[in-house]
């Protein structure tokens, strides 16, 4: 289990940034991620690999029209 | 068209073109009156000017800015609403502004700033 | 066209002569008084009390509004004032977004105060041509167009009867008959409506810009809330305003190389990231459609869902290839996000100008959704016709979209049907109809005429004359304050159901968008987190309205430095920037917290003179069902997942062996009971009673305790 946003995901093997946002369909362009407070940039995602227990947020920068 | 040539490798930053190029479009010395530009990096030396690309003429809203007759992009100051977009937008960093003037400025392959470099590390060459 | 016959049927009422102005960091400390229902013109100063509590734009709007009405002023009534204004910042050209012109009137929709944005050249060059503002007042016996001419100092009343109506021709027209030339074209900005606003409530303005590169119009528009009816019901033709010289000076700011370095920042930072970012130069707005639909918030059928699976037919990638792409093309100057975008050549299948080829200035986000999927409407040709007759016709796109969406919806549960409709099958798709319905609306004839009332009024009815259950359309007509909704879900966003509904003028997004912050990010869990946004976000967003500025060049572009704030919802970097040229236009020395409480005087101000016109209160911010929760079964049903698990999680009430009725019932019980706890959360954060009335001790700490104001809540503690 890793936390994302602070709520309870469900964890695999092998689980990547890349991964993570497909899994959510989080197909938004202006993200910033972290990974226990550590900024992953963008091209690290598909090589980022997310460890159980990690804390990660993933914060969408839209404040509407 | 006669456009105003770069060899960055051959630059020593004497700087002698930005004093030649403010001397001759603003009558004083001073760099940052200057169409080109040299930056002194760790390692290497940058000289920023105008290619004539004309990225600038699409930018425009206003159509202030065109391609002579000879191929020199130029500005139209009357028709320039002082937006500095074209500044944002030079993919050669080449537009400038100065705080005593409400319209941008930039080489026109003048070549006076090319016969004070010392290494011919500027150079005008026709296209 | 004959403009010369055009001009010669015009006949002067009125000739006005006034010494050209003088801008003075930001201001030209005069504002202009026209009143159409006796031909009086006249100049007021603007007070130094104007300057420090209202700022500009919008602030002075409302001011001079509260001053020309009563309590009992209605929305048709001649002392009703239409007042538009740019602000200090307005006409500088250097950074993205500051053409922007407000525009106050009383409101047919909501009998209050309403307040809308609009682009293109009108506020810049009023200001130019000597006027922070104008207001207008009266009401003309016929038609009448008013010329202000900012380089000779002269404005004219000139009736006006052969002129058209609707905004594409007459504002061709008149750009024709009033520029001096082909190249004087650009100097021209003409404030039109269209014949739809002679007849419904949701009547907009259209504000002109000329596009030199197509030599044509375009046309941007003061959308909310019905001030294009106002504006017909005065028998105002047009504004026009001609004023030649705009340079980036003009302001005479009193720091002009830090605005040009700051706007030249953020040039780069567009140039840099945009493509990667929300492609705005390419296509606008638009971009978020397919992001809407992706994370359930793209409203759909009356905003019964956040999802459909035709959106793709409506993504920006099919209207990227619809938009003729001249150059990015911005609403004023130095407007390098750049997001107006036009489809050219566009021919019309229906309506009266059938057959021809028209631009079409759009589509923004709102009208393919509001048009498009709310409606159930997936080809873009059908969006774009009814985006282009909206515009014309002047209708405001959301409230229409809102507005066909909730009437498809009570057309398809027999609330209506083709007898009341007069033979409109105004099922959920049915572009035809929808179109039909809008020309119906143009003409003053059929159920068209009737919807134009919009969904307040329809509600109301509904269930008088035809039987319809007040309950039920009550919980589905997704209108508040008499407002229709813009067009996102905000179902599954508590923050952004306060983001709608604890709002000034009724549930329009430019107060707060939370959805991201609270529904994916869960950045603002607690109520005391959702009600500081709450106030944030709002106060921060009226500043843009007190400068003449635009929202989008804050937070559609993101620079580099933003992944390393602490705050990065709010841009950090980019509110520094704000905080520059303010100081850089007016000389005075704000940090960003003097910023908000600029903002939170006008704000606050507004919701007294909501309070002054009879709302305004906690009763008059509560929301439809539809804006929160699953109202019918087939809403429930298709998300049944989601909210099953919800009542087990966070209702504590257990969903197995139970009816659909009661999870209903039990999610519905405590969704309505999460919106009073953040109502009473903001409320408290805001310096309101739980009546939602500003404290004078609140008004005091702010500096917003002007006698008259404090007359007006005194009655309401």
């Amino acid at each position: 289990m890793i936390k994302l946003n602070n709520r309870d995901f469900e964890w695999e093997e092998g689980l990547t940034v890349q991964g993570l946002l497909d899994k959510k369909n989080y197909t938004y362009p202006k993200l910033i991620i972290k990974i226990n407070h550590v900024l992953v940039l963008s091209e690290e995602y598909a090589s980022t690999v997310i460890r159980d227990g990690d804390d990660v947020k993933v914060i969408h920068l839209l404040a509407g029209g | 068209m006669k456009v105003l040539k770069r060899k960055p490798e051959l630059c020593i930053a004497c700087h002698a073109c930005e004093s030649a190029c403010s001397n001759t479009w603003f009558k004083e010395d001073n760099a940052d009156k200057s169409c080109i530009k040299i930056k002194e990096e760790a390692n290497k030396n940058v000289i920023l000017s105008c290619t004539q690309c004309g990225e600038c003429i699409s930018i425009c809203q206003v159509e202030a800015i065109s391609r002579d007759k000879n191929g020199i992009v130029r500005i139209n100051k009357n028709a320039c609403v002082g937006c500095f977009m074209c500044v944002g937008f030079c993919p050669e960093l080449a537009m400038f502004m100065h705080d005593e003037y409400i319209e941008p400025f930039k080489c026109v392959a003048c070549g006076q700033c090319a016969k004070q470099c010392p290494t011919n590390a500027i150079y005008i060459e026709q296209e | 066209m004959n403009i010369e016959k055009l001009k010669s049927a015009h006949k002067l009422l009125c000739e006005y002569k006034y010494e050209l102005g003088k801008i003075e960091k930001g201001y030209t400390n005069r504002t202009l008084y026209i009143n159409v229902g006796d031909n009086t013109i006249s100049e007021k100063p603007v007070t130094q009390l104007m300057k420090d509590k209202f700022i500009g734009g919008k602030g002075f709007g409302l001011y001079y509004l509260w001053h020309a009405v009563t309590p009992k002023t209605k929305w048709n009534d001649p002392e009703n004032e239409i007042v538009i204004g740019s602000g200090p910042i307005g006409g500088i050209t250097q950074y993205p977004g500051a053409g922007k012109s407000l525009v106050c009137s009383i409101s047919p929709l909501t009998g209050m105060p309403i307040d809308s944005n609009v682009g293109g050249y009108f506020g810049p060059l009023l200001k130019f041509s000597g006027f922070d503002a104008l207001e207008l007042q009266g009401k003309a016996d016929k038609d009448v167009i008013i010329f202000i001419d900012g380089n000779k100092g002269t404005i004219t009343i000139e009736e006006a009867p052969e002129e058209a109506i609707d905004s594409h021709v007459l504002g061709e027209q008149l750009t024709e008959m009033y520029a001096e030339n082909e190249e004087d074209k650009r100097n021209i900005s003409v404030v039109s409506a269209g014949s739809a606003a002679n007849h419904a409530y949701m009547g907009l303005l259209n504000f002109t810009f000329y596009d030199v590169r197509r030599k044509q119009i375009r046309l941007k528009q003061a959308g909310r809330g019905g001030i294009g009816t106002v504006f017909r019901d005065k028998h105002i033709k047009a504004l026009v305003i001609r004023f030649a010289g705009v340079k980036g000076n003009l302001n005479n700011a009193d720091d002009q190389g830090k605005i040009n370095r700051t706007g030249i920042k953020l040039h780069k930072e567009i140039h840099d990231f945009d493509a990667q970012q929300c492609r705005m130069r390419q296509v606008g707005t638009a971009n978020i459609i397919e992001v809407m639909d992706q994370y359930d918030l793209l409203p759909t059928h009356n905003y019964k869902f956040g999802a459909h699976p035709d959106t793709h037919k409506i993504s920006s990638k099919v209207f990227t290839g619809m938009i003729t792409q001249n150059t990015p093309d911005g609403c004023w100057y130095g407007c390098s996000l750049s997001c107006a975008k036009a489809v050219d050549h566009f021919e019309l299948r229906t309506g009266p100008y059938k057959g021809q080829k028209v631009i079409v200035d759009g589509p923004e986000y709102e009208n393919a959704a509001g048009l498009g999927s709310n409606c159930g409407i997936f080809d873009p040709h059908d969006v774009l016709e009814l985006n282009f007759y909206c515009d014309t016709y002047a209708i405001d796109t959301i409230s229409y979209g809102t507005m066909t969406a909730f009437v498809m919806e009570c057309y398809e549960n027999g609330i209506i049907n083709k007898e009341i409709t007069g033979g409109l099958e105004l099922n959920f798709g049915n572009a035809d109809a929808s179109l039909e319905m809008l020309h119906q609306m143009a003409r003053g004839e059929g159920f068209g005429k009737l919807a134009g009332l919009g969904v307040r009024n329809l509600k109301r009815i509904f269930a008088e004359q035809y039987g319809g259950d007040p309950v039920f359309l009550n919980d589905i007509g997704m209108e508040q304050k008499g407002l229709e909704f813009s067009e996102y879900m905000p179902k599954e966003s508590l923050a952004q159901q306060g983001g709608y509904g604890l709002t000034n003028k009724g549930p329009q997004h430019d107060e707060a968008w939370l959805i991201f912050m609270d529904m994916v990010n869960n950045q603002i869990p607690t109520f005391e987190d959702k009600a500081e946004a709450l106030h944030y976000f709002p106060m921060f967003r009226t500043w843009f309205g007190l400068n003449g500025l635009c929202k989008l060049p804050w937070n559609d572009i993101i620079p580099a430095s933003n992944k390393h704030s602490n705050e990065p919802a709010k841009i950090p970097e980019h509110v520094q920037n704000y905080v520059d040229i303010f100081n850089g236009v007016t000389g005075k020395n704000i940090d960003k917290e003097q910023l908000i409480v600029q903002s939170e005087r006008v704000y606050n101000f507004q919701r007294i003179f909501n309070i002054r016109m009879g709302y305004g209160k906690r009763i008059h911010d509560a929301i439809p069902y539809r804006a929160m929760g699953p109202v019918t079964v087939e809403e429930y049903l298709s998300r049944a997942d989601r909210y099953d698990g919800q009542l087990k999680e966070l209702v504590g009430f257990n969903p197995e062996g139970k009816t659909t009725e009661e999870k209903m019932a039990a999610l519905r019980s405590y969704r309505e009971d999460q919106y009073q706890k953040l109502t009473d959360a903001v409320y408290k954060r805001r310096g309101w009673t739980m009546d939602g009335v500003p404290t004078i001790e609140h008004l005091q700490a702010i500096g917003m305790d002007l006698p008259e104001v404090i007359e007006v809540v005194k009655n309401h503690l």
